[in-house]
């Protein structure tokens, strides 16, 4: 017990520099509450922004963010949601059967109603980009905490880098490229904020 | 040792009875580590790790390449990722102030990185220089020599030491106990105080 949670091991490669940050971003930015898209159910999604293997393989071997017991759990949630669904289906159907009495007020009743019962749907119906986001990576704003804190302490490291080896030297040039890899990543996410 | 406010291992925290990272933090401190190794080696060297630790702690150059010369157990010039978890562990324990559970629950890698030549034994000097890591001052590490030396070589072996860390638990939790019955009668006293108060008005 003392010696064996020290021991904790990377896992294959290095760091996933090259992930495709567009396919979680345009989720976000392309995201609406309209029904239709609703209506697409979770595991296409999740299969949507799984474009690289190489990092889904690297994923499951860490077994960090569990695939298995997110997808089970969402599975939960969506029978959760069409029985929610059907509920609020049959409210509205039993209010309909009182319509054929004639009665106008009920009516309106039933418009309010079934708007209501509309943005409940909406409430509890998953947003895809945010269940998308928690299957497959970290939240965004802790990635950001971490890639400015990086940024910082690299920037740092490549003065260091230079009055000791000079700017000419091979290590000098790739930190100095993966300093340039986090401001181009910072600079595509202000961006999209700013749309 | 206080970590800076804001910085990204401010925000990770110890579970408080087995003093680890859950395995979300571990998750995460892979890719903040993976963000750091720049040369794609899964390692950091001396000059990232003393920039890292001057970015996110208020230690001094010396602390820091102590720290490091410390956990650079290969002596390769560069640290993984086993030992870069460690010293998270050891900074987060600092930072909420659990040092003697983090020292009972893992005293044996504690030993090991005090006993800096491998003789299995820890001597006063390897003590005196981590002291500013697990913040044990100069008196208890006077009582630690003469209380817990049972061989009298001035050392400390694995089982001595042991014994040392059961026995600062013990004093730790005590201090709980006694902190946590005097904010008990605080608080009563205070509630007598009012209803007398209130009495007295009425």
């Amino acid at each position: 017990m003392e010696e064996k949670p020290f021991r904790a091991s990377l896992g294959s490669g290095g760091s996933d520099t090259s992930r495709p940050d567009n396919d979680i971003r345009n989720l976000w930015t392309r995201a609406t509450l309209s029904q239709s898209k609703l209506n697409v159910p979770l595991p296409n999604v999740c299969e949507d922004s799984d474009l690289e293997d190489g990092s889904k393989a690297r994923r499951d071997s860490d077994g960090g963010w569990d695939h298995g017991e997110y997808k089970d759990s969402f599975k939960q949630e969506e029978l959760e949601d069409h029985s929610l669904l059907e509920l609020q289906l049959r409210q509205e159907s039993s209010l309909g059967s009182h319509l054929e009495e004639g009665d106008v007020d009920s009516k309106t009743e039933i418009e309010m109603s079934s708007s209501e019962s509309s943005l409940n749907i909406l409430k509890h119906t998953p947003h895809r980009a945010y269940w998308a986001e928690q299957q497959n990576r970290l939240p965004l704003p802790l990635m950001e905490l971490m890639e400015n804190e990086a940024l910082e302490i690299l920037t740092k490291a490549l003065r260091s880098y230079r009055s000791a080896i000079g700017r000419d030297h091979f290590l000098t040039k790739q930190l100095q490229r993966s300093i340039e890899g986090l401001k181009r990543r910072r600079s595509k996410r202000l961006n999209l904020l700013a749309y | 040792m206080k970590l800076k406010q804001g910085s990204f291992l401010w925000y990770l925290y110890l579970d408080k009875l087995y003093c680890l990272l859950s395995v979300r933090n571990v998750k995460v401190l892979v890719e903040y580590f993976h963000l750091l190794d720049v040369h794609h080696n899964n390692t950091l060297n001396d000059v990232l790790f003393y920039h890292f630790l001057h970015h996110v702690t208020n230690w001094k150059r010396r602390q820091i390449m102590i720290v490091f010369n410390m956990l650079d157990w290969n002596a390769m010039g560069e640290i993984g990722f086993d030992q870069f978890y460690m010293l998270v562990c050891i900074l987060l324990a600092q930072q909420n102030h659990l040092e003697e559970q983090f020292i009972f629950r893992h005293s044996r890698p504690v030993f090991e990185l005090l006993d800096l030549e491998g003789e299995l034994r820890i001597g006063a000097e390897n003590f005196h220089m981590y002291n500013f890591l697990f913040n044990i001052k100069k008196q208890e590490l006077k009582e630690l020599y003469h209380d817990f030396d049972v061989t009298g070589d001035r050392r400390l072996n694995y089982k001595e030491f042991k014994l040392f860390t059961i026995f600062t638990m013990d004093k730790y939790q005590e201090r709980q106990k006694a902190e946590k019955e005097n904010e008990k009668r605080e608080r009563k006293r205070k509630r007598l105080c009012s209803k007398r108060k209130r009495s007295i008005r009425l």
